[in-house]
Formats: structure tokens, sequence, C-alpha cells
């Protein structure tokens, strides 16, 4: 099925504070060729719920060869535990070749992470995508408040959709905070990354990613020794410095 | 109705225009494209009641620059990579590799 844009807006304005089950059920309900992606972080509450919704939910996670190896036992484990077949997808091995050969194992620290992560993580994934009509993603407005703070519970999905293919992107964790996620760890009993027992929160490639201080936003352990102009453009009124 | 095609530019909180969007104008107008955008709009980010804003706000769009695109039949969409825009919308030649590189920063989730 389908969906069109009316009724996209439909579902995220009537489900804005809604529990993230909820929008789990609509999605599962109106989208056969659906799929969660599981990135081995906190996103592992919805492969929780989603086992509770639907036994037969498909899963996939992408393996850029550049995971931490806390995170791969992860993955493991959550295989065993919720008996889930996990798609794992890898990218383009002759590209992966051609870049680490013409530019070695770190190009990204010198050119910004945008074209390795266009060859070991958007390629595989846009591949899977093309196989869809929604998919499910752990995105948080709490994540960034320079360019999440509008993201919408369910939408269409702006980077992926073509003229020929209309994706949608339920994003059910959307309006809950960090502090939200972890609450629902603890009282299921979710398995969780062991890196986030030392600092971590946002868990990508082991490279680019670190641990970050108390208080520190989550999204400065992703990509640090970047710019942070060229890490966001994100656009965020303030309410305070209106001029007269 | 024709299709019609409203580029949003931001203006950021110390009153300068992005850089982001600044570098899409310039590339626009040097490849003669600028005759195709209908509107050009500006989010002021001073200013919540600013257009740019108001089409941000309804849109749930969180970056800049970004583009609206109405068809013929009143159909509307959002295009927040530019090269995406380029593409589809404008018709240019633009590589898979170039637009992968484009996404991966709206990709820190996974």
């Amino acid at each position: 099925m389908s969906a069109d844009s009316g009724q996209i807006k439909a579902w995220a304005e009537s489900h804005v504070d809604a529990d993230p089950q909820a929008i789990l059920e609509i999605a599962v309900q109106n989208f056969p060729k659906l799929a969660l992606s599981f990135s081995g972080a906190e996103d592992v509450v919805l492969v929780d719920m989603l086992s509770k919704i639907d036994p037969n939910f498909s899963v996939f996670c992408l393996d850029t060869g550049r995971l931490a190896p806390q995170t791969y036992a992860f993955l493991e484990r959550v295989r065993e535990h919720y008996h889930v077949e996990l798609d794992i997808l890898f990218p383009d091995n002759a590209a992966v070749e051609q870049l680490v050969k013409t530019k070695g194992l770190f190009s990204f620290y010198q050119d910004g992470h945008q074209e390795c992560c266009a060859i070991r993580k958007v390629e595989p994934l846009r591949r899977k995508l093309q196989q869809l009509d929604a998919w499910i993603t752990g995105q948080r407005q709490d994540q960034s408040a320079n360019t999440r703070a509008a993201l919408p519970v369910v939408q269409e999905d702006g980077l992926f959709s073509t003229a020929s293919q209309r994706l949608i992107k339920f994003n059910p964790l959307s309006h809950w905070t960090s502090a939200q996620v972890w609450q629902y760890i603890r009282d299921n009993d979710v398995p969780y990354n062991e890196l986030h027992e030392q600092g971590f929160i946002s868990i990508g490639c082991e490279p680019c990613t670190r641990a970050v201080l108390p208080n520190q936003a989550e999204r400065e352990g992703r990509w640090w020794w970047e710019e942070a102009a060229h890490k966001e453009c994100g656009l965020h009124a303030h309410h305070g410095i209106k001029p007269r | 109705m024709a299709r019609h095609i409203t580029f949003v530019k931001k203006i950021k909180a110390d009153g300068e225009l992005c850089a982001k969007c600044q570098q899409v104008s310039q590339q626009l107008e040097s490849a003669g494209l600028l005759a195709k955008i209908d509107r050009i709009v500006i989010a002021d980010e001073r200013d919540p009641e600013t257009e740019g804003m108001r089409l941000a706000a309804q849109h749930a769009v969180t970056y800049a620059p970004f583009f609206i695109v109405r068809e013929d039949d009143g159909q509307e969409r959002i295009y927040t990579i530019y090269l995406k825009f380029l593409k589809e919308v404008l018709q240019q030649s633009v590589s898979q590799e170039a637009e992968n590189r484009a996404i991966s920063q709206d990709l820190d989730f996974l």
C-alpha cells in the first residue's frame, strides 16, 4: 500500500504525542514492504517493540566494515535474543577497494566523511530502500536541536523517494527523549551496546565515533574533526532575538 | 497551473546569509538556472514570522537551503538536497555518487 500526502500529514498530526508502539502499528498495518533500520545503538528499543507487534518483522543493519567490535558483538546478541534474522547489508566491494587503494584507510580525516559514507553507508541503504514502501528509523528530535527539532513521527522520505518510488519514513521515537529510551531499556530488560557504558551515546563507525562528556551534545561524538559549520545546515528560530 | 519552484534561503542568527545558501545561489546563477526559480524566499532565523521560517515549519524542514516544488496537479515536493533537486527537477546531470555524498550528512543516526 501507499498513502497520499494528506494521509501522512494526518497520521503525523494525530500521533504527534502517541506511544511509539501506536506509530509502529500504523506502519505494520499499512505497509507490507516495511523494514526497520537498526544501527546497533539505542534504537534497539524499536527492535524490542516491533518484535512484540509483528513477530515476522524485517530488520536490516548497515555493516560498513568499520563498526566497533562491541557493535558487532551486540548485533549478534540482538539476533540471538530476539530470534530475528538481521539483514546485514554490505557496501559494494569494488567501490571500497578503489577508495582504499587511492586514498588509504583514513581519508575521511583529511577529506571529510562524505566520500567514505557515500560508499559504505548511503549506497547499500539506497539499494535496500528501493525494495521497500516504508522504513522505520530511530531518529529523535532531541538528537540535534539544530536539524531534528521538527522531525515528525511519519513523513515522506525526501532523501530517498524518487519520481517512480514514493518512500515513507516512520520515526516512532521522534518525540521521545534519550531518558525515555533508557527508561524503556531498563524497564524491559532490553540488551544494549556495551559502548554505552563507556560514554558513547551516538554510535557509528569506530574511527568516526567517540565518547562524549557529561552534558555534551551527542552529535559532538560524530565526525568531531570537521568544523561545526560544515556539519550542520540547521534551520531554527532564535525567538529571543527577534528584531523589532 | 504550471510547475512552481520556491527557493528558501537562510539568514543566520548573526544576520549573515548562510554559506551553503550563498554557494547554491552562485551555482544556480553560473549554470544559467536561476531563471527557473519562480520565487526566492528568506528564512531569517532571528524572526520566526518570516515567510521562509513559516514554510520551514509548515513542511517540517530543518535544513537550509531547501526547495518547494509545486507540480501541475498541486502536489508539493520538498528538496533539502540541492543535487537531488538539480537532477530531478532541473533535469541536470548529477552522478549518483555525488548525490550520495550530499545525503550522507543526514545519516548520522545509522
